[in-house]
């Protein structure tokens, strides 16, 4: 499903300027990950994609939708969206139930609940404690938890609001894997973040914010070549592709395998 | 983004720069006479509590409480004395069933700028002193730092946790949750958002709990302050007024009665 944003402007009542004239076009089944320094708006714009903020003016569609005339419970049923903290959703007796309620709540008929709900464990690797009190997990597994929540709503797009702060080698790896089955069925990811490693080795388009506008759109290749313009808003690319630009490569790389293909290049010369 | 965590306004005028210990007994010299004193003290120190809130220069803010929290419960408290308060000899009008007598709707008046008093009094004090302040002064005049810590979160709370339920609505309204149609599912929606704030408030109590344990707060040695709060002349000279004030309020409630 496609997202479209208009010349999005947003205010907070309380006088800051979040958003100044934010323009973009998302196509059905794009990764992106949207990067910047603190304060940049990007959980301001995220929240504008399923119409928990509206804009002060401009507007948003998804898939023909304007965000402005249908709520927050109805765009749900497009746009999934797993908070930051997870003990802010969590509130079930255990693991199955709280997975089942957004479905639920989608009225999605009752062996499709079912369907999805094991699926969305499964992908978790949260199979094993379904009957499990979620407040008896670990902060690590809640935030599984409300992952498994979001991805069993299967909405055609779902947005990720710093997945991996926090979290260590093991989850992170379980996250990626969960946003390449996404992937794999079509679904289009928009995922705030600050770890550049993972934004670099997880998606293809990276979108940089600062100041409420957006500063750099485009491969992630290519926009993580970019040092000096990403440092103005304080991000810092990936440790390979900063040694690839040492070392003097002529592209620029973000994971090993681009790296070594890189470096077994030179050698050869 | 800067949320307001308390009634706290940050301005300056002659309210902001007095003691805090000058305001709170301000405020209890208030209720003592608006509660024990004559029954036609209490509408007098209402108007005297309206009008300290101009000294304060907290007009606009004040206006807002008064309007949203405090007018509509006296109003409400008014009209049901007047109406159901029993006996009374002169009737004023009739509402359906109910007599109104003018002795009622004279004990719901004094009923009712008692709490507007009190609540007033209270409003006065929390927007134009800053909890800290407060809190630093009593704890220096040895009031127990734990007791301190109890007034001083309880002052808190209530806007964190506003806080925090706006957030729980945004990720359950997220999920799929219908909070804005029909009576019998803004009911059953209660229940997801109830959860997390409660669970999520005990965590915060505790974490809080290790916070300042870890920063030496029952530590036995004497403490120094990080706010000098002035302690004038002026101040001194004001609450002797109040208290002497209160006394007398509470001899003409003894004498006159």
């Amino acid at each position: 499903m496609r997202i479209e944003i208009k010349d999005l402007h947003f205010t907070y009542p309380s006088g800051v300027q979040a958003l100044r004239g934010i323009s973009l076009t998302i196509e059905s089944g794009e990764q992106v990950a949207i990067i910047g320094q603190n304060g940049a708006g990007k959980t301001t714009l995220a929240r504008h994609l399923n119409g928990l903020l509206q804009p002060t003016s401009g507007e948003v569609r998804i898939g023909y939708w304007d965000t402005r005339r249908y709520s927050t419970a109805k765009l749900a049923a497009r746009v999934g969206y797993v908070f930051q903290n997870p003990d802010e959703q969590l509130f079930s007796r255990d693991v199955h139930m709280e997975v089942a309620f957004g479905p639920k709540n989608l009225g999605y008929p009752k062996e499709r609940v079912e369907a999805l709900v094991s699926e969305a464990l499964e992908m978790t690797d949260l199979l094993q404690k379904r009957e499990t009190n979620p407040y008896d997990l670990s902060p690590t597994w809640r935030k599984m938890v409300a992952i498994a929540s979001v991805i069993a709503m299967d909405t055609p797009i779902v947005i990720f609001d710093e997945p991996t702060t926090g979290q260590d080698a093991a989850t992170i790896e379980r996250i990626a894997n969960v946003i390449r089955v996404l992937r794999e069925r079509g679904k289009t990811i928009l995922t705030i973040t600050h770890d550049m490693d993972f934004c670099a080795e997880n998606f293809e388009r990276v979108i940089v914010m600062s100041q409420g506008q957006v500063l750099l759109d485009g491969k992630a290749n290519d926009v993580l070549g970019q040092e000096e313009i990403l440092a103005t808003t304080y991000v810092e690319p990936p440790q390979l592709t900063r040694l690839g630009k040492r070392l003097g490569f002529k592209e620029t790389v973000r994971n090993e395998e681009e790296f070594l293909t890189a470096l077994q290049k030179r050698w050869r010369i | 983004m800067s949320l307001n965590r308390s009634f706290f306004v940050p301005i300056d005028s002659p309210l902001h720069r007095l003691n805090p210990l000058t305001k709170l007994t301000f405020v209890f010299a208030m209720i003592i006479s608006a509660f024990l004193s004559v029954p036609d003290m209490a509408p007098a120190l209402a108007v005297l509590v309206l009008l300290t809130g101009f000294i304060g220069k907290v007009q606009r803010q004040y206006r807002t409480v008064l309007l949203k929290l405090i007018l509509p419960a006296i109003l409400f408290m008014f009209v049901m004395q007047s109406v159901f308060l029993p006996g009374g000899e002169t009737i004023l009008i009739q509402v359906g069933r109910f007599d109104v007598a003018r002795e009622n709707v004279r004990a719901a008046f004094l009923t009712v700028s008692r709490v507007f008093v009190m609540v007033s009094s209270f409003a006065i004090l929390l927007l134009t002193t800053h909890p800290s302040k407060l809190m630093a002064d009593l704890t220096r005049r040895g009031l127990p730092p734990q007791l301190a810590y109890v007034i001083i979160s309880t002052l808190q709370i209530l806007p964190q946790m506003q806080a925090k339920a706006q957030t729980i609505l945004s990720a359950q309204r997220s999920r799929g949750l219908d909070t804005e149609s029909t009576f019998l599912k803004r009911v059953r929606a209660i229940v997801p958002l109830v959860g997390p704030l409660v669970f999520g408030s005990l965590v915060e109590v505790e974490e809080r709990a290790i916070a300042i344990e870890a920063r030496g707060f029952t530590s036995p040695r004497a403490k120094t302050f990080l706010y000098e709060v002035p302690d004038t002349r002026a101040d001194r000279l004001i609450r002797w007024t109040l208290v002497i004030f209160t006394l007398l309020s509470l001899a003409a409630r003894i004498w006159l009665s």
